[in-house]
């Protein structure tokens, strides 16, 4: 896929995309706001990964910018605040998602491929389905291979999360932004037992497992060939 | 800093400003005065003319020319200061009486030149003297005229006597602004000395009162209690950086380690294991500054602003249901009691964030076998939320403490943390104005949050 980079630190910048082209992207970088303008709107990406705070046109305006003249691009922001003020003004101003430095390399990895494969908003599913598991949007019924699995109402909410990003590394802070609304690490592991508990119910019993654990990222749910 | 000198003071313009004001104020004054003398000595002279006029013909009619001739000549010897001057012609112009000009000689309002010969130090001075001619019916003419000298006279005396206690109560003006603003500079420079001093670092000295009127003593007042509020920040950001510098020692000495250690060692193994355990221990560098940086923006009243009605019931539950199955996991018995429908104003997403630092720490300092409980109630006006253990406690002496950066109990130095989840905790209560109370839930910690008023 082919990103833009927008990062005013040189190290960073080149460490970062190092890291996405070992994943396989194609990444233009740049150092002020005026080029990643510039660049977004006139070249076609996969995915803009602004940071927050470079020096003149900041990434911020720059997106404003970028979105008022019609760029749709997913587009990440980097910043080194964490305040919940400035993830909402993030959002706020067309970003659709937000990571805050320090962060690992799966953790952008992951994130970027999520919002790469983001479905087309209009797109409504009614059935989601990795291999024999499916997933009943309308009625909240999960079966695999026909057979009915009962579910919590908070496993649903992860299963439904795994399924939407099959195929895709979905790191631990995902879950808990998106299924948990917590936008901070809790000390303590919450994703393990949750995890734990719907694999014992997805994937126990069944031939193959669905859900994987990436170690050191994440989990994915796929439907490998045997 | 720059040098101020008398002249230039506040007092010193101040002084000359009402100086310069006062000075119009007197010429004006001067002005609206001698119009009004003017008006009324032109009235006076008038009627005193007529008047004289009119006395000198009641005894005309009977005794004609001859009596009017005596009844003026004594009045002429009369007196020196005898304010009126005559002149009688019959009807041919031969003067019959009196002394001024001929050029007097008309009927009607008039003015002529006169110096009066018997007063020796006017006589050099000619004066302007009204004059007012009456023609007789005989064709005699009978002119009256008297002099503004006296009018002339107060005028001159007023205008000198205005000019001159102006410019003495200019001066004195300028004098005392003078005075006054070298009292003044000598106070401002005292606490001009105060603000250099502090200036150059001694952050306990504090301005001394200006005097000279309460006003000055207030703002003096006012910029010392500004001073004492600046004073307690700056301590709180020293003991901070301290606390940070302390704290950060021990993940950075086992980092440092950690490196070392890796250096050392020979295998692939090794050195693998050695970088994620210096991944973790970064980890947990980034964690105390994340969670530092957090307390931080909420003390700083960054979050203020973006209060909004919280469905605490819905809150309260999420939280919970995440924690269940970690707690059960663990070997904790985890009870739930939350009304419905209790909302607060605050910010969800730090609410969600105090909850489960209370919850983390009691799953991290409680051991296996134990309950515990969330709960949400309406106690009266109050919403209260609370999370209780049956763990150890915190002993009564210190639940003040542990709410402070980087406290921690002596049992739990041992299991990891930073001491930092209560202090964000308590910032969290204290941006929503709610009350924090650990209490003892025999056996083990209740931690209760009182918010004010249940919406």
């Amino acid at each position: 896929m082919k990103l833009l980079l927008l990062e005013d630190d040189a190290s960073t910048r080149t460490h970062v995309a190092r890291t996405l082209t070992a994943a396989g992207h194609v990444v233009d970088v740049c150092a002020n706001g005026e080029d990643a303008l510039f660049l977004a709107t006139t070249n076609s990406y996969a995915v803009l990964i602004l940071d927050r705070m470079v020096p003149g046109l900041d990434g911020l305006s720059a997106l404003k910018r970028m979105r008022a003249a019609g760029v749709a691009t997913p587009a990440l922001l980097l910043t080194a605040i964490d305040g919940v003020n400035d993830r909402v003004e993030g959002l706020e101003s067309g970003a659709d998602d937000y990571l805050v430095k320090p962060f690992a390399a799966t953790e952008l990895i992951a994130r970027v491929g999520a919002l790469a494969r983001r479905p087309p908003s209009v797109e409504a599913l009614t059935t989601l389905r990795v291999g024999d598991l499916e997933f009943d949007l309308l009625k909240r019924n999960v079966t695999r291979a026909g057979r009915r699995i009962e579910l919590q109402a908070q496993e649903m909410k992860l299963l439904e999360y795994l399924m939407r990003h099959k195929g895709e590394i979905v790191t631990r802070t995902m879950l808990l932004e998106n299924v948990w609304s917590f936008h901070f690490d809790p000390q303590t592991n919450l994703i393990e037992s949750h995890m734990s508990r719907l694999r014992s119910k997805v994937d126990r019993g069944f031939g193959t497992a669905l859900i994987h654990t990436v170690r050191g990222s994440g989990y994915r749910i796929e439907a490998l060939p045997a | 800093m720059s040098r101020l000198s008398s002249f230039n003071s506040g007092a010193f313009r101040f002084a000359l400003l009402i100086a310069g004001l006062f000075a119009l104020g007197s010429l004006v004054l001067l002005a609206v005065v001698d119009r009004s003398i003017e008006a009324y000595a032109q009235e006076a002279t008038v009627v005193s003319l007529k008047a004289e006029t009119a006395t000198l013909m009641q005894d005309w009619p009977e005794g004609g020319l001859a009596e009017l001739r005596d009844a003026i000549a004594p009045r002429e010897q009369l007196a020196i200061e005898q304010p009126f001057q005559y002149l009688l012609l019959d009807a041919h112009g031969r003067r019959l009486a009196g002394r001024l000009p001929m050029a007097a000689a008309h009927s009607g309002w008039g003015a002529v030149a006169f110096a009066d010969d018997r007063e020796r130090e006017t006589a050099a001075r000619p004066e302007i003297l009204r004059t007012l001619g009456t023609r007789l019916a005989d064709g005699a003419l009978l002119v009256v005229a008297t002099d503004t000298f006296d009018v002339q006279k107060l005028r001159h005396r007023l205008a000198a006597f205005t000019i001159a206690s102006s410019i003495a109560l200019t001066l004195l003006a300028l004098i005392g602004g003078y005075a006054i603003g070298l009292v003044f500079l000598q106070r401002l420079a005292r606490v001009n000395g105060a603000v250099a001093r502090i200036m150059t670092g001694d952050l306990a000295e504090r301005l001394p009162t200006i005097g000279m009127s309460p006003e000055f003593d207030h703002l003096s007042r006012n910029l010392n209690a500004m001073l004492d509020r600046i004073s307690a920040l700056m301590d709180g950001l020293r003991q901070l950086s301290t606390d940070i510098a302390h704290d950060l020692r021990t993940p950075l000495t086992r980092l440092q380690q950690r490196l070392e250690a890796m250096r050392a060692s020979a295998s692939p193994e090794e050195y693998e294991a050695g970088i994620e355990a210096a991944l973790a221990q970064i980890e947990e560098i980034h964690a105390i500054f994340r969670a530092l940086l957090r307390i931080g923006l909420i003390e700083g009243g960054e979050q203020a602003r973006k209060l909004e009605t919280v469905d605490l019931s819905e809150l309260v539950a999420r939280v919970a249901e995440a924690y269940r199955p970690t707690a059960e996991d663990a070997g904790r018995r985890f009870s739930l009691a939350i009304a419905e429908g209790l909302h607060a104003a605050g910010d969800a997403e730090l609410l969600a964030q105090l909850l489960t630092n209370l919850v983390d720490n009691a799953l991290q300092h409680t051991p296996q076998g134990v309950a515990i409980a969330m709960a949400l109630r309406r106690e009266g006006a109050r919403v209260v939320i609370a999370v209780s253990d049956e763990g150890g406690g915190i002993p009564p002496d210190q639940r003040g403490k542990v709410l402070t950066r980087f406290y921690r109990l002596d049992a739990s130095r041992h299991s990891p943390g930073a001491g930092l989840g209560l202090a964000l905790v308590a910032a969290i209560a204290a941006l929503h104005r709610a009350e924090l109370v650990l209490a003892d839930n025999r056996p083990g910690l209740r931690v209760e949050l009182h918010f004010p008023q249940a919406e």
